[in-house]
């Protein structure tokens, strides 16, 4: 092969390479998620596979998960709507942990997604509990069960139980005080508030984070009107009809916007609600 | 370089590689009761299990045969008396990757057969609920079969320049491992997430993503286990990107053979 | 290597000889396009190396050979055929000429992997005859062979030369190239030493003829050395200049000449002494 018909064959070759790789990449990015999320096998299937790389099997699946999120979150933002598969998220996500159930990044995403946006709380819970055998020395996990407890399942006792755990296990006395302070139906949202910012500052991962950073706004939103509802309330001696005459009385200076893109609304027990039941529109 | 296909495919016989891959083969008669162990999807399980078994054999050949062949050749020194042979170094490089790539599709072939047979069996024990896609299982492995073909390519290149097996063998288990994680990268340099990292690694990111090549693209592992539509441009441009990248590395591996010295 | 300037003419038996490690192989591989110089160029039959063409008139035997071990001599020596563009006919005619000539015949359906050292040699010997090239380019023939293989591979090389085929072999053994070759060339630490024709060589070596005579007449012995006496037959050792008197005086006195010896520096010391002014 003398050098000018290499030359000429591989400018040929190249010439076609980029002809063929911009429609290839278009093809590649515009592939639907659910494929890209791909489908690992069970876990017990894993567990054979992956020999004595357990951890890294782990927590290459996480990553994979944890990138999956973080890429739609990017399409949300720009208003494209692509329905997050969060069923697919918490299988493999639960796989991981049966690879390496001492892996912190699993229990973190799956407390980030699973509460909020799947509201699988038993299946979270189930999770964070039996990764309190192996992470014996993290306050974060019981800390997380306890919250979900309080807030979501309104299991009290329980939810006191692990606040006191974690605060056995920090040496905090935050925790303490919290069983104390919010554990009961008017604190929530401050109890959710502080929460979120407990789990905010320890985010890392910057797509985590702005989520939380949403949830935050849309809790401090739900926040401000329940002060208003309850000064509302402590004059009136009754509930407002709607949170438009919460503004028009002057008891709230303007409706606060849903960072979610939903609208506040009041619901016949007073309690605050939005149309976006705080997450995206699917 | 037909000959060098023949010998090439005379060797890997005789070194009794057939019969290895029907000894790894066996594994696929405990896929059927693996798979019950889901409870919801036995014949997806049993898809995704003779996928990966199908998978796994096809990169071990890979790698092996791609990245010991040449080597070998050089190192038993064969090549004294083939490349003074009236052949071009050129076609004994085609040849050789030629004649790997034939044993590869002929192997994709049979796991193919076996992966029906398997699939076929459970299936009709435990019907899955949207009816098995065979077209999508074929493309599955077939495309499978391209892939570990664009990695022998690879394995010929490290093998042009290397005078050890280390570099064949390990720089083909990275390229194997580099061409499954390019699109993942993309995905996240380009996702909001990923616009958090600085610009130069961005950028640097983007044009690696161009010039390293994309094995994602031949995964069709998804379509065949949950019988999803294949896109079949998209096939088309796989394919096409298959034979150009394969052919460039295949010609720069032929232009730096050609140059080597035989000593 | 250095300065290597060589040409072997068609038709003649070319003896390359050198120590080991003083380029024999290299320059062959050179030949083969096994090897690029870095300076120069080298042709066979006018086509030059770097065109895999050159070596299509070729038949080249590396040196301790090792083919394919996974295939049978026979599938060996068709792979060969092959490439050589051989058509079948023929070429199935010419594998069983050479697996016989070169008695590979019996084993030819075995895998090389089974066999000796020799057999490997010998099968060289077939895929480089199996086309029937104008020029054989042997890196040390006879290396691994025992007495008997040697003397075949003599025999085969003699068989080219009456074919007018050429023939160009690199060896370190002198007397190989005493026994078949037309011209030796002697290459030391990568320089081309010499380059003369093997008879010249053999003729300019001579330092003197040992006769003997039967029944001689005294005096004779006194003029010329006798070295030997054994019964009634006188050994003479003179030089090439006394050869002739010596023979006239014993012709003339009617004794018998039983012997005409030549006394020469071998090959070997000619080699010794080139390699050493090579060194020196």
């Amino acid at each position: 092969m003398g050098a000018r018909n290499f030359i000429l064959i591989m400018s040929l070759l190249l010439g076609l390479y980029f002809i063929i790789l911009m429609p290839f990449t278009v093809y590649m990015t515009s592939k639907p998620y659910v494929e890209k999320l791909g489908i690992i096998p069970r876990a017990e299937v894993l567990q054979v596979v992956s020999a004595d790389q357990k951890q890294l099997v782990g927590a290459s699946i996480i990553t994979k998960v944890v990138m999956y999120f973080g890429g739609l979150l990017g399409t949300e933002q720009s208003k494209i709507s692509l329905p997050p598969d969060y069923q697919a998220m918490s299988r493999t996500l639960h796989a991981a942990m049966r690879l390496d159930p001492y892996n912190m990044d699993g229990y973190y995403f799956a407390q980030s997604i699973l509460v909020w946006d799947v509201r699988q709380f038993m299946i979270a819970n189930n999770l964070l509990e039996s990764g309190m055998k192996y992470r014996t020395w993290d306050w974060s996990l019981p800390y997380f069960a306890g919250f979900n407890y309080a807030f979501f399942l309104k299991d009290y006792a329980n939810a006191a139980k692990y606040f006191k755990l974690a605060g056995d296990l920090s040496g905090n006395p935050l925790f303490v005080n919290l069983t104390g302070r919010y554990l009961h139906e008017a604190g929530q949202t401050e109890m959710a508030i502080s929460y979120i910012n407990t789990m905010k500052k320890s985010a890392k991962n910057p797509a985590i984070k702005k989520t939380y950073t949403i949830r935050l706004k849309a809790l401090e939103a739900v926040r401000s009107i329940e002060n208003a509802r309850d000064a509302y309330r402590a004059a009136m001696a009754h509930l407002p009809a709607s949170l438009d005459e919460l503004v028009s009385s002057g008891y709230l200076k303007k409706l606060p916007a849903d960072p979610y893109g939903g609208k506040f609304y009041l619901e016949p027990d007073g309690k605050v609600m939005t149309t976006s039941k705080f997450a995206f529109s699917k | 370089m037909n000959m060098i296909i023949g010998v090439t495919l005379k060797g890997i016989f005789r070194d009794r590689v057939f019969q290895g891959i029907l000894t790894a083969a066996v594994l696929f008669l405990a896929i059927p009761s693996v798979s019950t162990l889901s409870m919801r999807q036995v014949t997806e399980l049993s898809i995704t299990l003779s996928l990966s078994l199908v998978s796994f054999i096809m990169l071990l050949l890979a790698v092996f045969l791609g990245g010991t062949s040449i080597w070998r050749d050089i190192e038993r020194r064969y090549t004294f008396s083939v490349l003074s042979l009236p052949l071009t170094r050129s076609s004994y490089l085609f040849g050789r990757f030629a004649g790997i790539a034939i044993f590869l599709l002929l192997t994709a072939a049979v796991l193919a057969v076996a992966t029906v047979a398997v699939v076929f069996v459970v299936s009709g024990n435990y019907p899955p609920e949207r009816p098995v896609a065979w077209g999508a299982i074929a493309a599955a492995v077939g495309f499978d079969a391209l892939k570990y073909i664009f990695l022998v390519a690879f394995a010929v290149l490290f093998s042009s320049v290397s005078t050890s097996f280390f570099l064949p063998i390990f720089g083909t288990i990275t390229i194997f491992l580099v061409g499954g994680a390019t699109q993942q990268v993309y995905d996240y340099v380009h996702s909001q997430a990923g616009q958090a990292l600085a610009p130069l690694v961005r950028q640097i990111a983007t044009a690696l993503y161009y010039v390293l090549p994309n094995f994602s693209a031949f995964d069709l592992k998804v379509n065949a286990i949950y019988a999803l539509k294949l896109n079949f441009q998209g096939l088309v441009l796989t394919a096409g990107y298959f034979s150009v990248y394969t052919a460039i590395v295949l010609f720069v591996s032929a232009a730096i053979f050609s140059r080597r010295e035989m000593k | 290597m250095k300065n290597l300037d060589l040409s072997v003419k068609q038709g003649e038996v070319f003896g390359f000889l050198g120590p080991n490690g003083a380029g024999k192989s290299t320059t062959i591989k050179i030949l083969l396009g096994l090897i690029t110089p870095s300076a120069g160029n080298a042709k066979i039959m006018g086509v030059d190396v770097s065109s895999h063409g050159a070596r299509r008139s070729v038949g080249y035997l590396p040196e301790n050979p090792a083919f394919y071990d996974y295939l049978t001599a026979e599938e060996y020596l068709e792979f060969v055929g092959k490439t050589f563009n051989l058509p079948d006919a023929l070429l199935r005619e010419s594998i069983e000429k050479v697996l016989k000539l070169l008695e590979l015949w019996d084993a030819r359906k075995r895998p090389m992997r089974g066999y000796s050292k020799g057999m490997v040699q010998r099968l060289g010997l077939a895929q480089v005859l199996l086309h029937d090239p104008e020029v054989y380019i042997l890196d040390e023939p006879m290396s691994g062979l025992d007495p008997l293989g040697r003397a075949m591979v003599k025999d085969v090389i003699r068989e080219l030369k009456l074919r007018g085929r050429t023939v160009f072999f690199s060896t370190h053994i002198t007397s190989d190239v005493e026994a078949v070759c037309d011209r030796v060339g002697v290459i030391v630490d990568g320089c081309l030493q010499s380059v003369d024709s093997v008879d010249d060589l053999m003729i300019r070596g001579i330092e003197g003829y040992r006769v003997q005579v039967r029944d001689a007449v005294h005096g004779l012995e006194e003029q010329f050395t006798a070295s030997n006496r054994q019964g009634d037959i006188v050994e003479f050792t003179v030089t090439s200049q006394d050869l002739k008197l010596l023979l006239e005086k014993v012709v003339l006195s009617g004794a018998e000449v039983v012997i005409v010896e030549p006394r020469r520096k071998d090959l070997e010391s000619f080699f010794l002494d080139t390699v050493s002014r090579g060194r020196g």
